[in-house]
């Protein structure tokens, strides 16, 4: 039985890594690419007023948005595509870990009765909170 | 043009590659776990969770398991455990509300470690808001609770 769950265990994790590699690497090429356009300003221009909430550039608001629409995976990739602090890593991933794939996982707390709007909502303003307090004290440290 | 393809495949290669050497350790022991009912057992200690949230002591196992193994599986014990008719509305909410929060605290905290955030933080932030989201609640959602239930009395009495 030992060996069994050590082998289910290891073929469960080589799925779900095939599974992150075919999020990953399509999403890590197109933003390495978009950053070779001009498109990576025009965003880092547009959302540098909000992202300074955070104490984060720009760039960062794909990495959000990717993580958000899709899942966690997709930010990772664009995480390690986009040159970031390791402070400004920390922000983002507080603030993703408190919402993310948003239209996954509400579709799963939706099974349970609880209201979408509000479980949303719950998250969404976490990850805002969170990511003010850890974007601020961490530039005080 | 070749540079960039370059550049994204070796990046893209060698992230796809930390990735992998955190999460197969991690699916090897999460899967023992499981195989062996370890959190059944090591539910009891966690008790003090349901105290301080005044729920039934049903919620324990899927606030573990959604915590440890993530929403998806946590969510297949609610509806399993809502089945078996343990937990209540209140127990439901503050349970999603717990692990909305907060849940998969090991994939997603070494995913991010992995490419170069500070987990500490990362995970002490998740853990204190989630318990202080779900204390708050549960404060709130006594009275209310208790009130639905006596309206539901007093229509019954009508």
């Amino acid at each position: 039985m030992f060996a069994n769950s050590i082998k289910i265990g290891f073929k469960k994790g080589m799925e779900t890594t095939w599974m992150l590699a075919k999020v990953i690497i399509p999403v890590y090429f197109v933003v390495t690419f978009i950053q070779y356009t001009p498109v990576i300003d025009w965003i880092a221009e547009v959302f540098t007023p909000l992202m300074a909430i955070f104490n984060l550039p720009g760039e960062a608001a794909i990495i959000l948005v990717l993580g958000n629409v899709l899942n966690l995976y997709a930010a990772v990739g664009a995480i390690s595509a986009i040159s970031l602090t390791s402070l400004e890593i920390t922000v983002i991933s507080i603030m993703l870990s408190f919402s993310h794939s948003l239209l996954v996982e509400t579709a799963v707390t939706k099974k349970l009765g609880v209201s979408a709007t509000k479980v949303v909502l719950i998250r969404v303003g976490l990850a805002i909170a969170g990511g003010i307090v850890i974007g601020r004290v961490g530039m005080l440290l | 043009m070749m540079e960039i393809i370059k550049e994204a495949t070796l990046g893209s290669i060698n992230s796809v590659y930390t990735i992998a050497i955190i999460v197969i350790p991690i699916m090897i022991v999460l899967q023992l776990m499981k195989d062996y009912n370890i959190l059944n057992k090591i539910t009891r200690p966690f008790n003090f969770l349901s105290k301080m949230f005044n729920s039934s002591n049903e919620t324990a196992l899927p606030l573990l398991v959604g915590l440890i193994f993530g929403l998806s599986y946590g969510a297949g014990v609610i509806i399993q455990a809502s089945k078996e008719g343990n937990l209540d509305k209140r127990d439901l909410v503050l349970v999603t509300v717990f692990l909305a929060a907060c849940h998969a605290v090991f994939e997603d905290t070494l995913i991010f470690v992995a490419v170069g955030a500070n987990g500490f933080i990362l995970l002490g932030s998740r853990i204190v808001a989630a318990f202080l989201l779900t204390f708050v609640l549960s404060k709130k959602m006594t009275s209310k609770h208790n009130n639905a239930l006596d309206q539901l009395e007093v229509e019954k009495a009508q």
